[in-house]
């Protein structure tokens, strides 16, 4: 039978492959911004009204930038973070996911989208001729599985 | 297409699509075609030949190892060994067995190494009783071969379904659907597969049996995956790549796995978020 030749098919693919050698993961640019946001909330939350030892007088007014880095599965990627004191309190956080060379060329080069809880169509929705899932899978597993359900409702 | 020809093998359903009804003598070149394949690398029946090499350590001879086993080389070396056709026996152990007991034994067994299993062309040579299983790949080229025979014949419109795992050909695109891993009343989003385009999905919710018990092992831990549910890879003129690129999708970073093999992704992961590739043919609804 004629086949596609698997290894030549990869050697060729590899060693033409402009990819990234490394990159980081673009889809946890998100995690820094919540982590970097919720931090920062409980300073927007001192009211000077509330007499909190945090108050006032602590952090001088003006606007305070600074960068961190963290890492997840793909390497380090790094954040910069924007924060406007004043009256002595938080008024404003900006977080931008750090624009590095991979991380960018990541996102560009290997996911363009990133969504979060994809709800999806009904099947009735949409025009197609095929569905790939998984509802179809083995008949002998899926009949043991609503055996074994069966026998623990017993 | 207007004929279908509907049949069950290797545990799945399967759906032949052409244009005109395919001859006996095709049927009978796939069904004998279908049943070799089975008796060679299926670990549900017990006189196959991945079954003897359970049994005992030698040196065996089966067909379409060096094209299949070769796959699962590359994707063991992407994957840093995440990858092994050898997690057959935990598998087995964690409940997923001949007889499907999908009861987890309390020390499921470790996975040989991969490297320990020396194999030239078809002739696999094993120093211990191993139990291999193809799940990541084997439908997959079970699709190619059927594709194949339909070629050899000049059947050059038709569309294999084998649950998923699809190979397009013919002279028109045809768009599929992606399955809600949570919902299958429901599609995350539809893809075009062109002619000779070969799309294959796989996702651990449906397999599953317990607490994180599925059918996607990690090899280098033995256990199931957990980061990712749902992948479906499209790949051109090979469905065994694209099925075996899907499984990698559950234990390696895309990146890797772009930069060793161009095709094109959709991942599901655990916390709900779907990625996918920039240049998919089709749409993911947000």
């Amino acid at each position: 039978m004629r086949l596609p030749r698997t290894r030549e098919l990869f050697a060729v693919t590899a060693a033409t492959s402009a990819l990234l050698m490394t990159a980081a993961c673009g889809s946890d640019s998100d995690s820094p911004t919540d982590d970097a946001t919720t931090t920062a909330a409980p300073t927007t939350d001192t009211d000077a009204d509330s007499g909190s030892t945090a108050s006032s007088g602590d952090y001088a007014d003006g606007t305070y930038e600074g960068s961190g880095s963290y890492a997840n599965p793909g390497g380090v990627s790094e954040v910069d973070v924007t924060i406007t004191i004043s009256d002595g309190k938080v008024s404003d956080v900006e977080v931008e996911p750090g624009a590095s060379g991979t991380s960018l060329q990541y996102q560009q080069k290997f996911i363009s989208g990133i969504a979060d809880e994809v709800v999806g169509k009904s099947l009735d929705e949409i025009s197609v001729s095929k569905v790939s899932g998984s509802s179809l899978t083995s008949q002998g597993f899926n009949q043991a599985l609503d055996q074994i359900k069966a026998d623990a409702q017993a | 297409m207007t004929d279908t020809w509907a049949f069950d093998a290797i545990g799945t359903s399967w759906q032949i699509d052409t244009t005109l009804p395919l001859s006996s003598d095709v049927r009978a070149e796939i069904d004998g075609c279908i049943d070799g394949f089975d008796r060679t690398w299926s670990r549900f029946r017990s006189d196959s030949a991945v079954s003897q090499m359970a049994e005992r350590a030698g040196t065996w001879t089966l067909e379409h190892a060096a094209h299949l086993l070769g796959l699962y080389d590359e994707l063991h070396h992407i994957t840093e060994g995440s990858v092994n056709p050898l997690i057959g026996r935990t598998l087995s152990d964690l409940g997923y067995d001949a007889g499907y007991s999908l009861t987890p034994a309390t020390r499921p067994a470790d996975v040989p190494a991969w490297t320990n299993v020396q194999r030239s062309g078809d002739t696999i040579t094993t120093t211990q009783p191993v139990l291999i299983d193809v799940g990541a790949a084997g439908k997959g080229l079970l699709v190619d071969l059927i594709a194949s025979i339909l070629s050899e014949h000049g059947i050059d419109q038709a569309t294999i379904d084998a649950s998923g795992d699809l190979y397009h050909r013919g002279t028109t695109p045809i768009r599929v659907a992606l399955e809600h891993p949570d919902d299958p009343t429901r599609a995350i989003g539809v893809v075009v597969l062109e002619p000779e385009d070969a799309l294959c999905g796989s996702a651990t919710n449906r397999r599953a049996w317990g607490d994180g018990l599925h059918h996607v092992l990690d090899a280098r831990t033995g256990r199931p995956t957990a980061d990712v549910v749902a992948t479906w890879v499209i790949v051109p003129h090979s469905c065994m790549i694209a099925d075996g690129l899907a499984t990698a999708h559950f234990v390696a970073p895309p990146e890797t796995l772009l930069e060793a093999v161009p095709h094109r992704f959709v991942r599901v992961h655990a916390d709900g978020t779907v990625t996918w590739s920039p240049d998919l043919p089709g749409e993911v609804f947000k």
